[in-house]
């Protein structure tokens, strides 16, 4: 019996959960919470990440309990993602827990992949990048990777999608966001009710069971996006 | 030891987390004295942008703090269990930055269940002084001078101070810093102002004198910066060169003395036993001798912060920390940055 914590902040949510994996592949979701931002108010990451976890583990006796960490390394959030991270490498560096490393949008296309519609398609996981911008990922029907993580305008993103042979099953706060551009390219949009458009922390626990632990001074952000100093230095060196 | 009656805590060993700015930082004090001081300088990776950009050093925090934190623990002998207390840096700062900090401080905390100290940076300056060796005693007047802080503060015991003047625009070592560049100087500004002002003569250009005839303890430095401007732009072509020296010779006159005559104002009451000089600016050569001279005829001692506790570092937080209230766990699981 393995019990796994995995977590995710890269989107205005604050994902935490914990599964336990019994014999073969079975698995039982002990805890899970999902705490979105509050109207207009920034996203209540610092606040409540460590308060969710801590509230997690408490049924299980507190860490030493817990056999493996997982955590979202995004692409999303810079700041959201830097809280999830810190809290994950320091949790490890306190309690020498292994920890997974899982892209977020992984764990989108993982949730997408649960809908019956998804079957034998490829799932399109997309984030909104603000500034106009999208991150996405394209899984296969095995879940396979077929996109790694990217940043693109929606422009480029709906060519991408229309070049695909068959149409992909779409979710996701970019997805809702560029509902119009990724349908004109033949995508299908889940409904903006479904809850496949946020972040669920099990799926984070599902691929952390299924991968393999990084040394946590390895783990980082996927940001994708450079600091934008950088730009100004390259335009004004340019 | 007694500071103003109050006594630092029992806790004796401390570690402390500091990522406020640009250095990552991490040490371990036992008591007064200092176990570990461990300093990650983002200084060079900033150069090229002639300042510190918050998202750079906020990524730069994220890779070095657990390293830090580790090599900060294994210095000083000691592991996470032996602890009494973790402390942390919440503000004033650049928020991202302090984040990385206040997160994998709490999250330490937690998982081995001790209290966090949650501690402000300008505290964190003032009580440098309060480290081994030649610990100051309150009551004492504090100048801390940096990139990023101009403070004036009253010190009468260990838990606080009392903000007696603060800049109204730039910060001190900002206002050498600017003036570097207008000089076409490197980053950081105060050491290369200084290496040239050596060469130059600081009474050659005059620059206004109204803030430091000014009644109040605040500070203001932009009209300096405007007044080097001005004097740059009427020089001749090829001039500067020339003129250099001299005009960084005389801009450095004119920070340092804004700085030492609100000292002198502030020392007026007369109910200070002691002078100390804090930030990276304390490294001036110029305001060390100005202040020690202010001080030798007041019979008052002057202390210099030594040199890794001038600028930012973790020691000095969690010097602070002894004096502080400690939050048992889990009161601290929710804190946010306070920047
Ligand atoms: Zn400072």
């Amino acid at each position: 019996m393995t019990l796994v914590v995995g977590f995710d902040t890269a989107t205005d949510d604050v994902a935490v959960a914990l599964l336990r994996f019994g014999t073969g592949s079975s698995s039982e979701l002990v805890a899970e919470s999902s705490t979105g931002a509050r109207g207009d108010e920034r996203p209540r990451h610092a606040a409540e990440l460590l308060a969710e976890l801590e509230a997690a583990v408490e049924p299980v006796g507190g860490w030493s309990g817990v056999d493996l960490l997982g955590v979202g390394v995004g692409p999303g959030s810079f700041t959201g993602l830097r809280i999830g991270v810190a809290t994950a490498r320091a949790l490890a560096q306190a309690l020498a827990m292994p920890v997974v490393p899982v892209a977020t949008l992984a764990a989108l296309a993982r949730g997408i992949g649960e809908r019956t519609e998804a079957r034998g398609r490829a799932r399109l996981a997309v984030l909104d990048a603000r500034r106009s911008q999208a991150f996405a990922a394209l899984h296969g029907p095995a879940d396979e990777e077929l996109w790694p993580p990217l940043v693109a305008m929606p422009g480029e993103l709906a060519e991408r999608v229309a070049a695909l042979q068959q149409p992909p099953l779409a979710a996701g706060s970019g997805a809702i966001r560029f509902r119009d551009e990724l349908e004109a390219a033949g995508a299908e949009v889940l409904p903006d009710a479904d809850s496949a458009h946020r972040v669920w922390a099990r799926q984070i626990c599902l691929l952390a069971q299924a991968g393999r632990p990084a040394r946590p001074e390895t783990i980082e952000p996927i940001y994708l996006r450079p600091p934008d100093a950088e730009l100004w230095l390259e335009r004004d060196t340019r | 030891m007694i500071l103003g009656g109050r006594r630092a805590s029992g806790r004796n060993l401390i570690l402390a987390i500091e990522t406020s700015c640009d250095d990552t930082c991490a040490a371990v004090i036992d008591g007064g004295r200092i176990s570990s001081n461990v300093i990650s300088s983002q200084a060079s990776v900033h150069e090229r942008y002639g300042g510190v950009v918050p998202e750079v050093a906020s990524r730069h925090h994220l890779q070095l703090v657990n390293p830090v934190v580790g090599a900060a623990l294994s210095e000083a002998g000691v592991e996470l269990g032996d602890l009494d207390a973790l402390a942390v840096t919440r503000g004033p700062g650049l928020v991202g930055a302090l984040l990385v900090g206040v997160t994998t401080a709490k999250t330490l905390a937690a998982a081995t269940r001790k209290p966090l100290i949650g501690v402000d940076h300008l505290h964190g300056h003032v009580a440098a002084n309060f480290l081994e060796p030649e610990p100051l005693e309150p009551p004492f007047l504090c100048l801390i001078a940096s990139g990023g802080h101009t403070l004036l503060a009253g010190v009468v015991d260990g838990g606080g101070f009392e903000v007696l003047g603060q800049t109204l625009d730039d910060a001190a070592g900002e206002a050498l810093d600017k003036g570097a560049r207008l000089l076409g100087l490197g980053y950081p500004g105060g050491p290369a102002i200084e290496r040239l002002a050596v060469a130059g003569d600081p009474e050659s250009v005059e620059f206004p004198v109204a803030m430091a005839r000014d009644p109040g303890l605040d500070f203001s430095f932009s009209g300096l910066k405007t007044a080097l401007l001005y004097a740059i732009r009427k020089l001749e072509e090829g001039e500067l060169t020339e003129r250099r020296a001299d005009l960084a010779a005389s801009y450095q006159a004119a920070v340092v003395e804004q700085l030492v005559a609100k000292l002198e104002r502030a020392l007026e009451p007369g109910e200070w036993v002691a002078v100390a000089l804090g930030g990276g600016v304390a490294a001036n050569a110029l305001l060390r001798e100005r202040a020690g001279r202010l001080c030798a005829e007041r019979g008052l001692r002057l202390k210099l912060v030594p040199g890794e506790l001038c600028t930012d570092n973790a020691a000095m937080i969690a010097s602070a920390a002894r004096f502080l209230e400690p939050a048992p766990y889990p009161e601290y699981l929710s804190w946010d940055a306070l920047a």
